[in-house]
């Protein structure tokens, strides 16, 4: 098992995603709280991209099974979404890392979207159309997210 | 570095089978979870895990409020304080004739040979101020097991019922609203006894009243009161008042609307009511007893 020695910084992608769990959660103005950005699921899609063998879809469904239980959701919805998610940047994540940075935003709108479609099953929520807007914010937000934590990556040299 | 990872990948699971391991166990998480309820505890424990970020997260607006506090003026508090004066006169007043009643009520009772008590114990919580789903309707409360709180148990605000606790750990519990869309309750109107359910339809929506008929006796402005019935609720807290009645064509029931009592975005500090298991028995006996 001498490979693991390669890796560092663990616990730099733990703080990072409950940062992330934290915006998750604190309160914002009502016409806001719609258009909250995914925050979780953009930390993880970052360290996935950056990092495959670190964050993995063992990764992903372990977060998203506490983001189940901490939103109050019935357990393994959150949890398989995040997995499906990290699936597909794992799959594609050599092609996602030669995007300019909105096509990788672009791809991520589809991934969100991805995300929504269970809440919008069980809600029945198909006429709300603002079950989409954080798929709109996590897209224009991801160029900033991506520039912070491949800042914190270098920083830290996580790896 | 990528020649060191080759190794580490050949000893895992491909791709596509870690995937399909997360929907299985995705899947059986959430049929235990929903249809048999088998997970309580486990729930409970994770929930405790993260128990500490969800108070992190409410701490900026509850600093903020304290700040506010403490920046108050003087004039405003003098305000503040007349007006609670005031109010504090009122309600010791209407409290006077309370208890007079209270008492003539025990009298009449005890003439019946049936006991009743009209106060229950109640416990302060108060809501962590975070944001959860937006499209369901939950808060997270700071007290839990430790405290008494357990799963059912009624919330109420100043101003009527809120709704009930669903999940229950050490430090704290969550709570479902009257609004949320899994949400019924047993009620009748306090003005002619007429029962009925009151369904949440979230989102800051009215309640509805199901399955009454276009001829009964509904009106607007009518007050509605927990019926008790279904054992969760005590009898006689308010619940809310009629808005709108319509009368579908050529459906069997009215569509009735109901503005909730409590205020349901607004509430800091919310009851839980310590409403026992023995109580209920008794009241359940007075009613066979009444019928004879």
């Amino acid at each position: 098992m001498a490979t693991i020695k390669a890796s560092q910084g663990g616990g730099i992608i733990v703080i990072t995603i409950v940062i992330a769990m934290l915006l998750m959660l604190v309160p914002l103005a009502d016409n806001l709280r719609f258009a909250r950005p995914e925050w979780v699921l953009m930390t993880l899609i970052y360290w996935a991209m950056a990092l495959p063998q670190r964050v993995g879809v063992g990764y992903a469904w372990s977060v998203g099974l506490l983001m189940d239980v901490i939103m109050g959701g019935p357990l393994g919805i959150e949890a398989f979404s995040y997995a499906f998610v990290i699936y597909l940047i794992l799959r594609f994540h050599l092609q996602l890392r030669q995007y300019p940075l909105w096509q990788q935003a672009l791809s991520i709108m589809t991934l969100v979207l991805v995300v929504k479609i269970p809440a919008v099953v069980m809600t029945a929520n198909f006429a709300s159309w603002y079950v989409w807007l954080p798929a709109v914010t996590t897209t224009v937000l991801w160029p900033i997210v991506y520039a912070f934590l491949r800042a914190v990556r270098r920083t830290f040299n996580v790896s | 570095m990528e020649h060191n990872i080759k190794p580490l990948f050949a000893h895992l699971p491909s791709l596509n089978a870690r995937l399909l391991l997360a929907l299985v166990a995705s899947l059986v998480l959430f049929f235990l979870d929903t249809r048999l309820n088998y997970f309580s505890p486990t729930r409970s424990a994770l929930s405790t895990i993260v128990y500490p970020i969800q108070v992190i997260a409410s701490f900026p607006s509850d600093a903020s409020e304290w700040i506010s506090d403490f920046f108050q003026n003087r004039d405003q508090l003098k305000e503040k304080n007349m007006a609670l004066e005031a109010t504090n006169l009122l309600n010791n007043v209407r409290l006077q004739k309370l208890q007079n009643l209270e008492r003539e009520n025990t009298r009449l009772r005890e003439l019946l040979g049936s006991s009743f008590r009209l106060t229950e114990r109640v416990l302060v919580a108060e809501l962590l101020s975070i944001d959860l789903d937006p499209f369901s309707q939950q808060v997270v409360l700071n007290k839990g097991l430790n405290d008494g709180v357990f799963n059912g148990q009624p919330v109420l605000d100043a101003h009527g019922v809120m709704g009930q606790i669903t999940e229950v750990t050490s430090f704290s519990s969550r709570a479902m609203l009257l609004t949320d869309p899994s949400h019924g309750l047993p009620v009748q109107i306090n003005r002619n006894g007429l029962r009925a359910v009151a369904i949440g339809r979230g989102l800051g929506e009215p309640l509805q009243l199901e399955h009454l008929a276009h001829n009964a006796d509904v009106r607007v402005g009518d007050v509605l009161v927990t019926s008790g019935l279904g054992g969760r609720f005590p009898v006689g807290y308010p619940v809310g008042t009629v808005i709108a009645i319509y009368f579908p064509q050529g459906k069997a029931f009215a569509d009735i609307a109901v503005k909730p009592a409590a205020e349901l975005d607004t509430s800091r500090e919310v009851l839980l009511v310590l409403h026992t298991e023995k109580q209920k028995t008794k009241n359940e006996l007075i009613s066979t007893e009444d019928l004879h």
